[in-house]
């Protein structure tokens, strides 16, 4: 027998105490896990807002309002073309959004049965935030082919070759695409023209994409489509939407750090519990190791490894409860569960662990001194 | 110190409780290399105090006690010594309930720096020469009395020490399993020629003994 199993042996003497220790800290260390996954999902979707091929400001009819997928404002296609010519535009795009009910459908997007769906040409698709597509891209003018994100193509379980129907006509779907937007991921691509026709809205848009010149600078820009049409139209950009996003985010991971602290101040005092009834009950048994030549340190290291063990086995435990968690989460809510897609990074599962390292230290180190400065005449004695 | 004894105590004090209690009031005593000593004394006369002196498990207060050539009032490094030296035989059998009998014997090899072929080596070894070789992988809580001071006696034995320090080893044993634990120790200190220092309150018990040395208030009353 060697040390190590020693300490790996003693925490189950109590199977019952030991394991509703373990739970208390797990369930600390799940939250830690399953909130770290939630807001790294919502923080790479928010990144992946500012990738370099997409649009840097959005312009949307001024003073109107913001539907889910996009601006509920109209404005005149022509606008497209005027604001191409303004200084510092590199390219545009104009697009129309809308959202579908299907009857048929759980739900594609991110309310149940409801699916986005946007109208742009075929050669902007960089400018959504597109990059490559599965298959191949609808084709521009009045034609009955569409292009879906991931998340919509795995809810709706349709892929490239299947039909879809929408608004009475069935659709080709020709590609799908993953842009690592949540919002983009969730929805349907087809070409302006067609979805103009659909929504009887020929001639006008609800949002332009802008893209600017690698010179030029987004926050003239944006104010140059103010000032050229205001009262008309409302440029923001993608920057500030992320930045504003990005505040929120650190809002919820202060929050998450808050209540895994709470959590991990209740597991260490349950640890400490645990443990230092462990040393009470063991009292004797510690005067014994005494008395056959056992260093303080080495009683110290056995009671603080033991506590290490717990803490380490309610990490794996607690990681595992923080996943599945997520997942039946995710699923039981399925409006939430189709546009958040958790992020597993090592980076949270070290983080969690190393939680579990420190709880355990600090659990046990109050024990484990304890117990190795018992004068072993008194430990003898103990009934 | 005489090169003949391994215990050489001279006026040996201490007391608890502020002075109030004085557990030992002035001892002086001497063992010879190999001898049998028992120590005898009523309830409170000083004698498992006195052994847990000669074990280092205490320190006392005043006087000197020289063991296996370290002066105990001195030395820093007692569990080294503890560890080297001595074993100890408890009236309790004091074993770790949920490690095997094997296990049990290893723990006091933990100090040694042993590899755990040779722990795994000694232990068994001692469990053979205790009759308890076919018990080894059992927790002690399926043993019966007698068979859990045998494997007590086997852990005291396992670091090869110079002094067996036994308290009351028959205390919570039958008479009959009490004979066999006494011969068991008795037949190691011949075979093993080590020092045996063992406290008891029993005449017939302190009688196995080659000298007997009776303690009364903290003070060596007699010495036979």
């Amino acid at each position: 027998m060697s040390y190590l199993s020693l300490i790996l042996k003693n925490p189950f003497r109590n199977k019952t105490r030991s394991s509703l220790a373990i739970i208390g800290i797990a369930i600390g260390i799940a939250t830690i896990v399953g909130l770290g996954l939630l807001t790294g999902g919502l923080k790479a979707s928010t990144e992946s807002t500012l990738k370099a091929g997409a649009a840097e400001i959005t312009v949307v009819q001024a003073n109107s309002g913001m539907g889910i997928v996009g601006s509920t404002g109209t404005i005149d296609e022509s606008r497209v073309a005027d604001i191409q010519e303004l200084s510092g535009v590199k390219d545009v795009a104009g697009v129309l959004t809308t959202t579908y009910m299907d009857s048929n459908s759980s739900g594609g997007s991110f309310r149940s049965g409801q699916i986005f769906i946007t109208g742009i040409n075929s050669n902007k698709l960089n400018l959504a935030n597109i990059e490559s597509v599965n298959g191949t891209i609808f084709s521009n003018g009045n034609t009955n082919e569409i292009i879906m994100g991931k998340t919509a193509s795995e809810n709706l379980n349709k892929t490239v070759g299947d039909t879809i129907n929408l608004f009475g006509t069935e659709f080709k779907i020709t590609g799908t695409f993953e842009s690592g937007n949540i919002m983009t991921d969730s929805g349907i691509f087809m070409s302006l023209d067609t979805l103009q026709s659909l929504t009887n809205k020929t001639g006008t848009v609800s949002t332009i994409y802008v893209k600017i010149a690698d010179n030029a600078n987004v926050t003239t820009v944006s104010k140059a489509i103010d000032n050229a049409y205001p009262n008309e139209l409302s440029a923001s950009s993608a920057a500030a939407q992320a930045n504003r996003m990005n505040e929120a985010l650190s809002t919820i991971d202060t929050a998450t750090w808050a209540i895994s602290l709470l959590a991990i101040f209740i597991g260490a005092v349950g640890v400490i519990n645990t443990m230092i009834m462990s040393v009470y009950e063991r009292t004797r048994e510690i005067g014994v190791l005494k008395a056959v030549g056992w260093k303080e340190r080495r009683i110290l290291g056995m009671i603080l490894g033991e506590s290490i063990v717990l803490t380490l086995i309610a990490a794996v435990v607690g990681s595992i409860l923080g996943i599945v968690a997520v997942t039946v989460g995710l699923m039981l809510i399925s409006n939430v569960g189709s546009v958040i897609t958790p992020v597993y990074s090592v980076d949270l599962f070290l983080r969690a662990f190393a939680v579990a390292l420190f709880v355990g230290i600090i659990g046990g180190i109050y024990p484990a001194y304890r117990a190795s400065r018992l004068p072993p005449t008194e430990a003898l004695r103990y009934e | 110190m005489n090169n003949e004894n391994i215990i050489e105590i001279k006026n040996l004090k201490k007391s608890y409780d502020h002075g109030k209690i004085k557990a030992l009031n002035g001892i002086d005593l001497n063992v010879q290399k190999g001898e049998f000593v028992s120590i005898m004394g009523q309830s409170g006369s000083g004698k498992s105090t006195l052994l847990n002196m000669i074990g280092a498990l205490d320190q006392a207060d005043e006087g000197s006690i020289q063991v296996a050539d370290k002066d105990l009032m001195k030395t820093k490094n007692l569990n080294e010594f503890r560890s080297k030296e001595i074993g100890f035989v408890f009236q309790m059998h004091n074993l770790i309930p949920n490690l095997t009998v094997l296990e049990n014997v290893q723990i006091p090899m933990f100090e040694r720096n042993l590899s755990s072929t040779e722990m795994d080596k000694r232990a068994k070894n001692l469990l053979k020469s205790v009759e308890l070789e076919d018990r080894m992988n059992q927790t002690p809580n399926k043993l019966s009395g007698g068979e859990r001071q045998r494997v007590a006696i086997a852990r005291a034995l396992v670091n090869h020490p110079s002094i067996i320090l036994a308290d009351e080893p028959t205390g919570s044993l039958d008479s009959k399993t009490g004979d066999v634990i006494l011969n068991l120790i008795k037949d190691i200190h011949q075979k093993e020629n080590v020092t045996l220092v063992m406290v008891t309150h029993e005449a017939y018990v302190a009688n196995m003994a080659d000298r007997t040395i009776t303690v009364l208030d903290g003070k060596v009353q007699g010495d036979n």
